[in-house]
């Protein structure tokens, strides 16, 4: 357990500076008419009420995000739905399309947001605070903003690391060829994980989309691979039990299993892949004053500066500093990461992935 | 009675019946798939009768019984109560409760609730329902019984349970599907004279359906015979027995002798059947017409003969020459197997501790009042049906 | 049952049934079918992904129905017909598997036999690479024979012992007389266990999951393609392959019944015991049933020790700390409680009067009925939540609680198993019982409760234990429905696990699992005493 005391202090320290900040910068937008988009935010209503944010985050993030939110925010009540599974939460809000029930879905990777944006789900908006994240992290059609990065790196059995692969840390992902690692590593299964497929996804923008190296490089890792688990989390798990060696997976999900096991690290190679986690408001949502006012709050450096505390995320703003430990967007080398083209070549590059290494 | 054909349509009834006819079955079909398991059936049951449905299984006498209940609906046909039509009465309405084969008693219930389940159901207030039921008990020989559990009972008092549960509710009728062919043979002579002397202390009707003839005989006012789906003939037992309409019907209920013959002299109601040298006169019953020379047979109770020394002869007898092929020691009688002109005779000769045993050449005696014409069914008519 | 035309209650509960399964079963997934739309099925066929899931679905089905079937069998054996010892501890050992919240207990398996697992691993030194075929067919030998044993056992248990102890006495040995007689005479019971294990093992999310690894069937494949890629249209795709799947199955069944009729309650009571089994078998019995128990209780007692210590299986110092999470999560234990319950008592109920309206029935198109009553079984949990999400989300029904909404998706998901229970039972009870109470004056209704209900009490009590564990431990049903004010013990674990929190997870999992257990124990107590209070009942 993470000290207690040192969050509560740090709360309050948040609610001051960041009421004042939604008062000054944050502009709230109008009671839009439904159909309006793209309101020009005006300084008129305050924003108050009630908002249902469907959250994708960690449930360790969850309570004390919308405590920091509402200190922030004197008025606004929050009901929060937990599911820390982006798909879930985008296929609930694709469900209750006829009513919606949720006003602002928060984490998760942005192309969960974008499908949202693209079927018109959502309620376009550009928050003022945007102005603080670089372009590549928000959506042109401004359906949805990021906040976070998740950046891909490797879990390590220590132990097991050190016993019988000689210890040192894979520098790239072609470190992970060598024939030490045979019947050691695991990756979550590409079918049914996102992770999964951003890691075939990575290594066809390394070798600058030639599928053909790519699927060599797939085919050469599957020698080594010993199974490919059903979800992310659990890869995590295994390595952590020493089932198995190492696994690659989320570098923050990666350092909040190691505050409980210390007996795991982390690697990232050079030319990993990233997600970009975003916020968006929900279209037909009955409060948009606060929904906004909730998506203005999530992208201020103190809430930037929360969520790395409490997810070992790396925020968008670059004025925010990484966790202790956590790679940042400049300390690693991230691969030309080319997110529309993952998502329409995503059936096709598996299927070819499965021929390749004959499952 | 109308004119008929063994196996007709017309109703089969006891005398002054269909006046004050407690239940009325009219034209009843029923179909199981393509097989007509219950074929045009009409009969009709005078009010506080013990009247039967006798025949073998699979003659459709339980499928008649359980559309009388409601269980099954006829495909055509009306069942008539106490005037109305109740084809459309729901079974829990009709007021005809039920006895079954293998007594369907609640194994959940003791004696006492199983009882008195059906006033239970009807609203009868407790203090009521409870002197009901031990009267019912009383009635039934199950004093002391009720707070039994249904799995503590012997078969004979668990069938007492079933009469009792089905006589609590006074019904109209009460219907019986073959109550008592579960018991041991002592069990079920002795149960037969009581269910006897219950319907005649209750006055009510009962509707009783057995495959068992001496049964039958022994309770009824009434019996229907059925076989195929059809009613072969009804009437009262002694009818049924001594004036059989058919060789089915003969040979169905106990032993028979069914001696082919050639009718001549036919006159009104009276024909001469010839068979062998012997020609024997009899009467025609009601319904029934023989055409000179036609071929038809002779029947005739085993009981219904004598034995005696070869060569003799008496007045009002017929003799026949035959030899003892065989005996059979029956306890009550003698039987025995005469050969007769190359064809066996079955011969009963009450109190066999008597006599002297037969042998060798015999004389068989028959009294032509005692034998009965049979007209067999032609295929053509086998098929109108 | 007389004709429904006659008896208008009859017919109405039958319109009320028919409603509400079309209301609550086929509208959902309708509307869940036609999702994708001609296209998205163009698309997603043509995609030919499907076809490998396809065939592991078809394998581990076959494998795993049939060691689950054989193993439930001879479970329910060894309860209803041996004389072996400690029957009330493998009767409750014997639904824990069913108590098996999501993730958590699958994780356990790995952690006992996985490649450094405790008992493969550290105990006999093998490294056996379970995630994959071998590892799915026996975590769900185990997780779904209570199923079979459950239906298996209440059919033995109302067999006719007479008969068996005729076949005794005519000279047969008990071998012959289980072969000839007592086999024979649980067919459509056994129709029935293999039937819903087989379904409930097509439908099964959870074990694939997490032991499959790649040997990828279509419900980890629909779970992939929703939760990895938000892909909605090709997911109810797999799951219309799945509901055509339960087709084939239900057809299969209905020539495996062949309209054999069974009956082995009849209207005549006996007081005969079963005959004696010999000594050797009571022992096999005793064995074979421990052995299940021990690997059954390895899995949970890990859970526990899971709970109470810091970081399993690294840091074993021991620590109540995790419990906390109970205190603060006790919104959605309490939420389960009463979901499951509701839930259970009215599943149970619904399912013997829907049994009763088919079995006893002799109205058209009861098949039918008969067939979407055991189509939720064929449903992933994800895609019957995912159904009402859709279909129910309307602003006008803006106003129906979702804690009602959570339950009824409950009752109606789980009806299968309780309704197959009933049906089995209603064949063994022979019409005339039935037929008595009717003419006798009792309505069709009335002698359905009167005289049905109490003979049916081993059918409702599956139903309701059934449908009570699995909404007590489903996390997919409510995974699109539940509210901050209407969540569940399984979201929270879901969440805990999702966190890496291991400790949290197996605490609350202790949590869930204990209070069911315990309100499994207390209502089965309460159930003893109204059954003596029926006996007694003037």
């Amino acid at each position: 357990m993470t000290p207690q005391l040192d969050r509560r202090s740090f709360l309050k320290a948040m609610g001051i500076v960041t009421a004042a900040a939604a008062c000054g910068g944050g502009g709230a937008g109008a009671p839009a008419p439904a159909t309006a988009t793209g309101a020009a935010p005006t300084a008129a209503a305050k924003p108050s009420g009630r908002i249902s944010v469907y959250s994708a985050l960690n449930e360790s993030t969850n309570n004390q995000f919308v405590a920091a939110f509402k200190a922030a925010t004197p008025g606004v009540e929050v009901d929060l739905l937990p599911l820390a599974a982006a798909g879930e939460l985008q296929t609930r809000i694709k469900a209750e399309k006829a009513s919606p029930k949720a006003d602002v879905f928060i984490g998760g990777d942005s192309s969960f947001h974008d499908g949202l944006g693209k079927d018109g789900l959502l309620e376009t908006y550009e928050s003022p605070a945007a102005s603080a994240v670089a372009k590549e992290s928000k959506d042109p059609n401004k359906n949805w903003t990021g906040f976070y990065f998740g950046i891909f790196g490797i879990v390590m059995n220590t132990d097991r690391v050190n016993k019988e692969v000689g210890g040192a840390k894979p520098t790239s992902w072609d470190d992970l060829l060598d024939p030490k690692w045979k019947g050691k590593l695991i990756l979550g299964s590409p079918i049914t994980t996102g992770g999964g497929y951003i890691f075939i996804a990575t290594q066809v923008f390394r070798f600058n989309k030639d599928e053909a190296k790519a699927m060599d490089y797939m085919k050469r890792f599957h020698a080594n691979v010993a199974q490919y688990p059903g979800t992310s989390p659990q890869a995590i798990q295994l390595v952590s039990q020493g089932q198995f060696v190492a696994a690659p997976n989320w570098a923050h999900d990666i350092l909040t299993e190691k505050v409980k096991n210390p007996g795991i690290d982390l690697a990232i190679p050079k030319g990993t892949g990233y997600e970009i986690g975003a916020v968006s408001v929900i279209k037909g949502t009955k409060n948009p004053v606060a929904a906004k006012a909730f998506v203005d709050w999530v992208l201020t450096k103190e809430a930037g500066e929360l969520n790395v505390k409490l997810s070992n995320r790396v925020s968008v703003r670059t004025d925010v500093p990484p966790a202790p430990g956590a790679p940042t967007l400049t300390s690693v080398e991230l691969v030309n990461y080319d997110r529309d083209w993952a998502a329409a070549n995503k059936d096709r590059l598996l299927k070819l992935w499965q021929q390749t290494v004959g499952i | 009675m109308a004119d008929g054909q063994p196996g007709s349509s017309a109703p089969e009834v006891l005398p002054g019946a269909a006046e004050t006819a407690h239940l009325r079955v009219d034209n009843v079909t029923k179909r199981f798939g393509a097989a007509k398991a219950v074929d045009n059936v009409s009969f009709a049951i005078p009010r506080g009768a013990f009247a039967t449905l006798l025949g073998p299984s699979g003659c459709g006498k339980t499928t008649t019984l359980r559309m009388i209940a409601g269980f099954y609906d006829p495909d055509e046909g009306d069942i008539v109560l106490s005037g109305k039509r109740i084809n459309q009465l729901p079974a829990h309405r009709r007021g005809t409760a039920m006895v079954f084969q293998d007594y369907a008693l609640f194994p959940h219930m003791t004696v006492k609730d199983n009882v008195g389940y059906g006033l239970r159901v009807a609203g009868v207030p407790g203090k009521e329902r409870e002197r009901r039921v031990a009267e019912t008990l009383e009635f039934v020989g199950l004093g002391g019984l009720g707070h039994r559990w249904p799995n503590q009972l012997s078969g004979g008092q668990q069938q007492r349970v079933a009469v009792g549960r089905a006589l609590v509710v006074r019904p109209q009728i009460l219907l019986l599907d073959e109550p008592l062919s579960n018991l041991d043979a002592k069990l079920r002579e002795s149960l037969r004279w009581e269910m006897r002397e219950l319907q005649q202390q209750l006055r009510m009707t009962f509707i009783y359906v057995t495959h068992d003839q001496d049964e039958a005989l022994s309770l009824s006012d009434w019996i229907a015979v059925m076989n195929q789906g059809r009613v072969e003939q009804a009437g009262t037992p002694w009818e049924i027995y001594y004036r059989p309409r058919t060789e089915f019907l003969a040979d169905f209920v106990g032993a028979v002798n069914l001696v082919p013959a050639i009718a001549r002299d036919v006159r009104g109601a009276t024909a001469v059947l010839a068979f062998g040298g012997a020609r024997v006169p009899v009467g025609l019953p009601p319904g029934v017409s023989v055409r000179e020379d036609q071929e038809v047979r002779l029947s005739v109770r085993p009981e219904s003969l004598w034995l005696a020394s070869a060569g003799a002869t008496a007045q009002g007898m017929i003799s026949l020459a035959g030899t003892v092929a065989r005996r059979a020691f029956l306890g009550d009688i003698m039987r025995y197997w005469i050969n007769v002109d190359g064809r066996e005779w079955i011969v009963d000769q009450a109190d066999p501790g008597a006599g002297v045993a037969f042998e060798g050449s015999v004389s068989l005696m028959l009294r032509p009042e005692r034998a009965h014409v049979i007209v067999p069914a032609t295929p053509a008519e086998l098929s109108s049906g | 049952m007389t004709s429904l035309r006659r008896e208008p209650s009859l017919l109405l509960a039958l319109l009320v049934v028919t409603g509400l399964v079309l209301l609550f079963i086929v509208y959902p997934q309708v509307r869940v079918v036609a999702t994708p739309g001609g296209s998205g099925y163009a698309d997603f066929f043509s995609g030919g992904s499907w076809v490998r899931p396809l065939q592991n679905s078809l394998s581990v089905t076959a494998l795993s129905t049939t060691t689950a079937v054989l193993l439930g069998f001879v479970y329910a054996y060894a309860m209803v017909y041996t004389d072996m010892r400690g029957k009330p501890f493998f009767r409750l050992v014997g639904i824990l598997p069913l108590l098996s919240p999501p993730f958590v207990v699958a994780a356990a398996y790995i952690l006992l036999f996985g490649p450094r697992g405790i008992i493969t691993y550290h105990v006999f030194g093998q490294s056996p690479n379970i995630l994959g075929l071998f590892g799915i067919w026996g975590v769900q030998t185990i997780a779904f024979f209570p199923f079979s044993y459950q239906l298996i056992a209440d059919v033995l248990s109302r067999s006719d012992a007479r008969l068996e102890q005729a076949a005794r006495n005519l000279g047969a040995g008990p071998w012959q007389v289980f072969r000839s007689v007592t086999l024979p005479l649980t067919r459509p019971g056994l129709g029935a266990a293999i039937l819903t294990t087989a379904i409930y093992v097509l439908e099964d999310f959870g074990n694939p999951a997490l032991i499959g690894g790649l040997y990828t069937v279509l419900p980890t494949q629909a779970y992939g393609l929703i939760s990895g890629f938000g892909d909605l249209s090709g997911a109810a795709a797999v799951s219309t392959i799945l509901l055509g799947l339960a087709l084939v199955i239900y057809v299969a069944k209905l020539r495996l019944d062949g309209g054999r009729q069974y009956v082995t309650v009849s209207g005549k009571a006996s007081s005969i015991p079963r005959p004696p089994v010999p000594r050797w078998v009571s022992w096999a019995a005793f064995i074979a049933c421990s052995l299940c128990a021990l690997v059954i209780l390895l899995v949970y007692g890990t859970l526990v020790v899971s709970a109470l210590t810091l970081a399993f299986p690294t840091n074993l110092g021991f620590t109540t700390q995790h419990f906390e999470y109970v205190g603060a999560h006790s919104l959605s234990l309490r939420n389960t409680l009463v979901y499951g319950l509701v839930a259970a008592t009215l599943s149970g109920i619904f399912a013997v009067l829907a049994a009763f309206l088919v079995e006893r029935g002799r109205w058209r198109g009861r098949r039918v009925l008969d067939f979407l009553l055991i189509m939720p079984a064929a449903v992933p949990g994800l895609f019957f939540g995912l159904g009402y999400a859709t279909a129910f989300n309307e602003q006008w029904l803006d106003w129906v609680d979702r804690g009602a909404l959570i339950t009824i998706s409950m009752i109606f998901w789980n009806i299968p198993v309780g309704y197959q229970a009933a049906v089995a039972g209603l064949r063994q009870i022979d019409r005339s019982i039935d037929e008595a109470a009717t003419s006798l004056g009792a309505s069709g209704l009335r002698t359905f409760r009167d005289v049905l209900v109490p003979m049916l009490g081993g059918s409702v009590r599956v139903g309701f234990t059934t449908t009570f564990v699995r909404a007590v431990t489903t996390l997919s049903v409510v995974i699109f429905l539940f509210t901050t004010q209407s969540t569940t013990a399984t979201i929270t674990i879901f969440q805990l696990v999702g966190d890496f929190n291991w400790g949290g997870a197996t605490a609350f999992t202790v949590a869930d699992v204990g209070m069911a257990i315990i309100a499994l124990v207390v209502i089965a107590v309460l159930g003893r005493g109204r059954v003596s209070l029926g006996a007694a009942r003037g």
